[in-house]
């Protein structure tokens, strides 16, 4: 059965300092209701809107970062429609049914590895206000509460064309617009409803069927998976699928018919008379490209080809971009990058709760170490002061205490024994104690391994094995 | 002596130059004010706090402080354009209430220039009209004959100024609304360019078609408020770079084109008035000729479908949940009280609102409201042709008389005719204003001068020129 | 041919409660005035470009915050800061 996913995601330009039509703040998080709004954004008579010229760079990154057609000008249209959290009765937003006026159509993006997904378009919009209910619900209150503070904040919308198959391409694919939006600094997907994303799914041939309300891209797999299921569920029943418009309640897991009529609006699009059309200028891609920061696929090639990682420890580097910053902050404190990759790609990475990851969606969130810790762990044990094994032990340490590993490693002496003196004790201690051992290794040679063994047990593990265990060979050998 | 017949030019040099007290002057116009407003009802609202204003003028002259060259200047505002913490209601009971916190920025202009607002002037519901009786207030009545109308949208600022209760106005035109109430008053209306003066502070109606305009008795009033609010404006991105001075200059030699369309459709007594303007002009050294602009026949048409498309959409936001009238919205769900609020605008709104839905609705837009904007670049292309032949376009500003008040309402069609020979100027975007050209059976007849974008200097040129030739009569006997 | 039908669902999309008679009344008067806006389906447009206004990218408001010194809402309907509204449903 054939499925056809498609995306809608909301992408809040959290990066920007003002609304996309005033000058209030975009950072409305946590201020008391109505205390971050003026006559522009709570719709007053005689307002007029001015754009915001950081938010169409943005917006331009975007677009050129998905690889879209940047047009020459663009312009804003109304989508008229009431709504109690939309201050003017209508959205500014962007519309290409007459003319392209978006800021960006037709791209592509590469991702999960060698799938490719189309771009329809990329427009910039104005986030509308937040109803509150009393008593939680909108069924229980007497009246809704509306907070205007989120009301003109920027909104980058991206619509892909339905180039999904299944929920898992849904998943990588909005963790490699995470990991672009990320890299280009615009947007902290951290923060609560900074990125929302809203589907079209169609099972078989059978009608489109689109999810709205989904508000985190963790959801969007979830609410695709139910939906294919539904669908499969009806057909399999010869029950057809309305086409129409379902809401994700994030509470039971499940899409339910939406109370609002939305298929019946008329949105009586017409181009906003108070915003001339914006003439981005011959040079605007140009520079776009060379203020722009480092793209995700850009700084794995660079990992790749300056410091010689491999394409998979490199893709599990840029996949997040704080890995991936990580890293680079460890390797200019100490030049090792493929010791350090590993490190982080492997140890490091397996004392990240991935449950903490994902609800707080910060990676090394609760781990008490910083790139220094990983560049001087890897420092040691580039120099030889301690093997592996101790210094994987010294990580588990540390990241709950914060230490630094050569504190560590200097108080418990966990310095490796490179004394050849010291070794030689240790042998010879051992060659008394195990002499029946010692007569096996003679004719058997794995019998050495376990004289090593026992030069590990007696020196704490801080011996290094290889050179223990050439000086074993070396006094069986003489004997 | 009689200082509210004084132009603002006199009233400023006379309270600097310490004459008169600002305060006196003030009060008297307050005193006219209340002598003549239970005739004409040009105002919404009167403020008694000019007089403190004025107070504050006058001592600081007395100070030796500097004051603005508009200083102590009375100005009536059309109540659609905001000023703050004075009620802004556009005649309307969804602004019932509204006080708005921010001042438009041609008032702050004026305010910056020691203008004093004495009071909000009527209009037609959210500018929509043309004889200021769509007004919750009831209509104003033209002070040469009070049992006719104004005209409007702008009634209220033609008549405070025509009936000496201000010296000059703020009004707003959309299709004529600044010069159609000038005219049935005998007075000066001035539209500018498009972009020229900010509508920051103007309740939106048909934003791409509407300017702000002054209004006053003579030329050389509507060029002082000109150059105190024109100018680029960073709240209003429609606006247009620099800051324009004007002058009042003596110029010859004028090319003036009277409009063959304009003058066809006036009625005989109006036409006769204007072809004699016509030919005052050609005694001052202009050369006149008859000339034709065609596009003129699709111009209502065409502005009326984007007016009223615009004001569907501009008029959305008035759901009264942030501001409006006193109506609790517990216990309504919110799609029926919506409806219901919105159910106390007034006819000729509630009209507008619902046929700019029509012309924009699915399927429409292409028939309606693309192509009346077709009509606009034909129009602005022919204006152009013209304007390389002619320095200015003349004829009547109305093509009927003062009617009496009743008269057309109850026939929203019929009243929108009257505006055929405004509405063009608007929708070229291009500057066109009023001079009163003379009375006939007592009633008033406005010549309408139209120049190119940007050439208000022209136009005010061929102004003043006309003005000091024909030397009509200015204020009525109220 | 403007139907009272068509009124009727107009009014409800701009949500204005129209009383029966208002109802009959104005669709007399809008169909009217359709048909007279229709005047501008008898013009040859083809090949006539609306006018469009432009703007530099430069020239649009710099990325500034900037706080509002006064009160923005004017209605007395509020709760902890919140605007009342009529319910949702």
């Amino acid at each position: 059965m054939e499925t056809k996913i498609g995306l809608e995601i909301h992408c809040q330009l959290t990066g920007a300092k003002s609304k996309l039509f005033c000058r209030c703040s975009c950072d409305y998080r946590g201020k008391a209701p109505n205390a971050n709004i003026c006559p522009i954004c709570s719709g007053l008579p005689g307002t007029l809107p001015l754009v915001n010229q950081k938010a169409v760079e943005f917006a331009g990154m975007i677009s050129f970062a998905l690889d879209c057609k940047v047009p020459d000008e663009i312009a804003f249209y109304r989508k008229n429609y009431f709504y109690p959290d939309l201050p003017k009765n209508f959205q500014l937003t962007q519309y290409n049914a007459y003319d392209i006026t978006s800021i960006g159509v037709e791209g592509r993006i590469e991702y999960g590895g060698g799938k490719n997904a189309r771009i329809r378009r990329v427009q910039l919009e104005e986030d509308p206000g937040r109803l509150v209910y009393e008593g939680g619900s909108m069924e229980a209150s007497v009246y809704a509460l509306i907070d205007y503070n989120r009301a003109g904040v920027p909104l980058v919308e991206i619509v892909t064309e339905p180039d999904f198959a299944d929920p898992k391409e849904v998943r990588l694919f909005l963790d490699k617009i995470t990991s672009i939006i990320e890299h280009l600094g615009l947007c902290d997907t951290k923060l609560e409803g900074s990125v929302r994303c809203d589907a079209n799914v169609s099972v078989g041939g059978g009608n489109r069927v689109e999810i709205k309300n989904v508000s985190s891209f963790a959801d969007a797999e979830k609410a695709v998976r139910y939906e294919i299921t539904r669908q499969r569920t009806m057909a399999s029943r010869d029950i057809e699928v309305r086409s129409e418009t379902r809401h994700w309640d994030d509470a039971r897991k499940v899409t339910k018919e939406s109370r609002s009529k939305e298929e019946e609006q008329d949105y009586r699009y017409f181009p906003e008379p108070d915003v001339p059309a914006v003439v981005l200028g011959t040079e605007f891609v140009s520079s776009l490209r060379q203020s722009m920061p480092e793209l995700p696929d850009a700084r794995k090639e660079r990992f790749v080809s300056k410091y010689g990682l491999s394409a998979h420890v490199a893709q599990v580097l840029i996949d997040n971009k704080h890995m991936a910053d990580f890293f680079e902050s460890a390797i200019e404190i100490y030049s090792s990058p493929k010791e350090i990759a590993n490190w982080i790609v492997t140890d490091l990475m397996s004392f990240v709760d991935e449950r903490k990851k994902e609800q707080e969606r910060s990676l090394f969130l609760g781990l008490k170490i910083g790139p220094e810790h990983i560049a001087d762990l890897a420092k040691l044990v580039d120099q030889d002061m301690i093997n592996r094994a101790t210094a994987k032990q010294i990580l588990g340490q540390i990241v709950r205490t914060g230490e630094m590993p050569s504190e560590v490693a200097k108080k418990t002496e966990a310095g490796k024994i490179d004394d050849a003196g010291a070794l030689a004790q240790a042998v010879e201690i051992v060659f008394k104690s195990e002499q029946a051992a010692v007569q096996d290794a003679k004719h058997n040679p794995n019998a050495a391994n376990f004289l090593l063994g026992k030069v590990m047990q007696l020196t704490k593990g801080r011996a290094d094995p290889n050179a223990a265990l050439e000086m074993i060979h070396t006094r069986l050998n003489e004997a | 002596m009689a200082l509210y017949t004084l132009d603002s030019g006199q009233v400023a040099a006379g309270v600097k130059g310490r004459e008169f007290s600002a305060e006196e002057y003030i009060y008297q116009l307050l005193e006219r004010i209340e002598k003549v407003e239970p005739k004409v009802n040009a105002f919404v609202s009167v403020r008694k706090e000019a007089l403190d204003e004025a107070r504050v003028i006058d001592k600081k002259i007395r100070d030796g402080e500097q004051v603005g060259a508009l200083a102590g200047v009375a100005v009536s505002i059309k109540d659609n354009i905001c000023t703050k913490g004075i009620k802004t209601t556009c005649a309307s009971k969804m602004l019932e209430t509204f006080v708005p916190p921010y001042d438009a920025t041609v008032v702050k202009r004026l305010r910056d220039v020691g203008a004093i607002v004495i009071g909000k002037a009527n209009l037609d519901e959210f500018a929509m009209g043309s004889t200021t009786e769509f007004s919750r207030y009831g209509a104003t009545r033209n002070p040469w004959d009070i049992s006719r109308v104004p005209g409007g949208s702008s009634g209220g600022s033609a008549a405070s100024v025509a009936a000496l209760e201000c010296t000059v106005s703020l009004g707003s035109d959309t299709g004529g609304s600044v010069r159609c109430p000038a005219s049935f008053c005998s007075t000066v209306g001035l539209k500018p360019t498009y972009g020229l003066i900010s509508r920051y502070g103007l309740v939106s109606y048909a934003n791409s078609i509407e300017q702000i305009g002054p209004i006053g008795r003579t030329v050389s009033d509507v060029v002082l408020v000109l150059n105190a609010i024109a100018g680029a404006d960073e709240n209003d991105h429609t606006t247009v770079g620099g800051k324009p001075a004007h002058s009042l200059r003596q110029r010859k030699g004028l090319r003036v084109g009277l409009v063959r369309e304009f003058i066809e459709g006036a009625e005989p007594r109006v036409a006769k008035v204007i072809h004699k303007a016509a030919d005052t002009l050609a005694k001052q050294g202009c050369g006149c000729e008859e000339t034709s602009l065609a596009s003129v026949q699709y111009a209502l048409a065409s502005y009326y479908t984007i007016a009223m498309a615009e004001a569907s959409s501009n008029l959305a936001r008035y759901d009264n949940v942030r501001y409006g009238f006193d109506l609790d919205p517990e216990g309504y769900e919110w799609n029926s009280y919506f409806a219901k609020a919105r159910s106390n605008f007034g006819e000729e709104v509630k009209r507008r609102v619902i046929v700019g839905s029509y012309v924009l609705s699915s399927g429409y837009y292409g028939k309606y409201y693309l192509k009346a904007q077709q009509v606009r670049s034909l129009i602005k292309r022919e204006l152009k042709a013209l304007f390389k032949k002619y320095d200015i376009l003349i004829g009547p500003t109305m093509p009927i008389l003062p009617f009496k008040i009743g008269e057309k309402i109850a026939d929203p069609l019929r009243m929108y005719l009257v505006d055929i020979d405004t509405v063009v100027a608007n929708l070229a975007g291009m500057p066109a204003m009023s001079v009163p050209a003379g009375f006939t059976d007592g009633l008033p007849v406005g010549l309408q001068i139209m120049a190119d974008e940007f050439q208000e200097q022209t136009m005010l040129d061929a102004a003043y020129l006309f003005e000091q030739a024909a030397k009509v009569q200015r204020s009525p006997d109220l | 041919m403007v139907t009272k039908e068509e009124v009727k669902h107009l009014s409800w999309l701009v949500r204005i409660d129209l009383s029966d008679d208002e109802l009959e009344r104005y669709t007399l008067q809008i169909e009217e005035i359709i048909k007279y806006l229709d005047k501008l389906d008898t013009i040859q447009l083809e090949h006539v470009k609306p006018i469009v206004a432009k703007k530099r990218l430069s020239d649009l408001r710099p990325d500034e915050p900037a706080g509002f010194e006064g009160n923005a809402l004017g209605t007395k309907y509020r709760k902890d800061g919140f605007v009342k509204g009529p319910r949702m449903v």
